[in-house]
């Protein structure tokens, strides 16, 4: 590397190498790097279209994925590869019965998974006074999941290691929307964990998350609390913890936790949130999944 | 490394085993090298050529230079030894220290490589600069490997247009 960056005695054109020679080297950067390779010469531009480079951003199973997708992406897309590519970056698809979505880390080329509502196990999920299942025009699945109230909010995904892309930190998020009518899900921190299945490694770390702004109207508890109607002092708002942020689709997303996938085939992790501690009403929480994606999209 | 073409034995007579079979290859600058056959068919052309019956013979290289092509059998020859032994860490340490060369010799083993079709050079050669390619700007690029810029500026300005993200 550094020989080479000194320049030494410098006459040949890297660009005088036959095309498939320029296809081979991009196929071993990344997909961000051939995109910006394109505007280094001609050669480089066509190379960096070729079938060879995306053929090899694309994961190796990726026929098998295809193969579980509801509808399958249109025909025309699939000749080219680079095409394919940006297509599965751009437009998430449902597989498994449509209950979860599979696309690509557009940097990477990494495999992003949801997990949608009816694939995660929800506390009370099936008792229609405490959540309901609604279609939602804004949401991918075709189903999601409505909070109407309970005491104890406890939702879990997993999902094995084998289907995400190996030697990546992946990170959880839940994925979801606040309900105009709410009440409760700001007053106390949700606890949130990721951790392997069965691993034997020990306590599994939490971590607190808030998934609304904490404002005492919501409050069932509050006249209780503070005689006075003032809002709370900040270090009472969120004191610690993670606060939710708005997603590119209008959905909003809080972390719930990450890992190094390293398990090879066997491994699976799970994803938990809960908020059993507060013993209040909690209610206008609406799921859309959980979401697995690469930690850094670089 | 290189001898003239009249001190070698003829390649028929030194083959008792096939392990010890040797092939003559023939450089652009007309130099001979004596290479054990386990050596030659690490590549795919060679390995065609004497499938089809041009192994008795030198086999002209006619486009590999002398010290290109001292290089390339130097790495055939430590990889079949690597293949015996399997030891993943030596032969990566040792591929590192034979890629570290300039932009031109690079470029001649790229092309051998890519000639001779010898699968494991081309990769070990094109990683080298897929590495050194990576994170950099299309005008570094350019700079380090020589590239002249044939691309206009309307046309630089459609790429970066259509894949900005990766721009940023």
């Amino acid at each position: 590397m550094q020989r080479m960056e000194q320049g030494m005695s410098k006459t040949v054109d890297l660009s005088a190498l036959p095309e498939s020679c320029i296809s081979n080297i991009l196929s071993f950067t990344s997909p961000r790097d051939a995109c910006r390779s394109a505007a280094v010469s001609s050669v480089f531009r066509s190379a960096a279209e070729s079938n060879t480079v995306w053929d090899r951003f694309l994961p190796s199973d990726y026929q098998e994925i295809l193969s579980r997708a509801i509808s399958p992406p249109p025909a025309s897309i699939l000749s080219s590869k680079k095409a394919f590519y940006f297509h599965l970056c751009d437009h998430p698809l449902l597989i498994d019965d449509g209950k979860k979505s599979f696309r690509l880390d557009r940097c990477s080329g990494k495999k992003c998974f949801m997990l949608g509502a009816r694939e995660l196990s929800i506390i009370w999920g099936d008792t229609p006074e405490y959540w309901s299942w609604d279609s939602y025009p804004e949401s991918r699945f075709q189903e999601v999941a409505e909070l109407l109230n309970v005491c104890w909010l406890e939702i879990r995904g997993k999902v094995e290691t084998r289907v995400l892309s190996p030697r990546t930190t992946y990170a959880a998020y839940l994925v979801f929307k606040l309900a105009e009518e709410r009440q409760g899900l700001g007053l106390v921190p949700a606890e949130v964990f990721v951790s392997f299945i069965g691993d034997g490694v020990g306590e599994v770390e939490n971590h607190n998350v808030y998934l609304d702004e904490y404002w005492p109207s919501y409050d069932p508890w509050y006249p209780f609390l503070s005689p006075t109607v003032l809002p709370p002092p900040a270090s009472l708002r969120q004191p610690e913890g993670q606060s939710p942020r708005e997603r590119e689709d209008g959905w909003m997303e809080i972390e719930m936790g990450e890992f190094f996938n390293d398990q090879g085939d066997d491994g699976e992790v799970q994803m938990c949130l809960m908020e059993v501690k507060g013993g209040h009403w909690k209610s206008g929480l609406i799921v859309e999944g959980i979401e697995l994606r690469p930690k850094q999209s670089n | 490394m290189a001898s003239s073409s009249s001190s070698l034995p003829s390649p028929s007579s030194s083959s008792s085993s096939s392990s010890s079979k040797k092939l003559v290859l023939r450089s652009s600058d007309e130099k001979h090298f004596e290479v054990d056959e386990a050596v030659a068919l690490q590549s795919e052309m060679i390995k065609q050529m004497v499938e089809d019956g041009f192994g008795g013979d030198v086999i002209p290289l006619l486009n590999v230079s002398s010290n290109i092509l001292s290089k390339v059998i130097d790495y055939c020859k430590k990889h079949v030894d690597f293949d015996s032994k399997k030891k993943m860490d030596d032969r990566r340490r040792w591929d590192a220290e034979y890629i570290d060369v300039g932009v031109d010799e690079l470029y001649h083993l790229i092309m051998a490589a890519n000639y001779r079709n010898i699968k494991g050079l081309l990769d070990l050669t094109c990683q080298k600069v897929a590495d050194t390619i990576k994170g950099k700007k299309p005008k570094q690029i350019r700079i380090i490997f020589n590239i002249k810029n044939d691309v206009t500026p309307e046309g630089e300005q459609k790429i970066r247009k259509e894949h900005s993200w990766a721009f940023e």
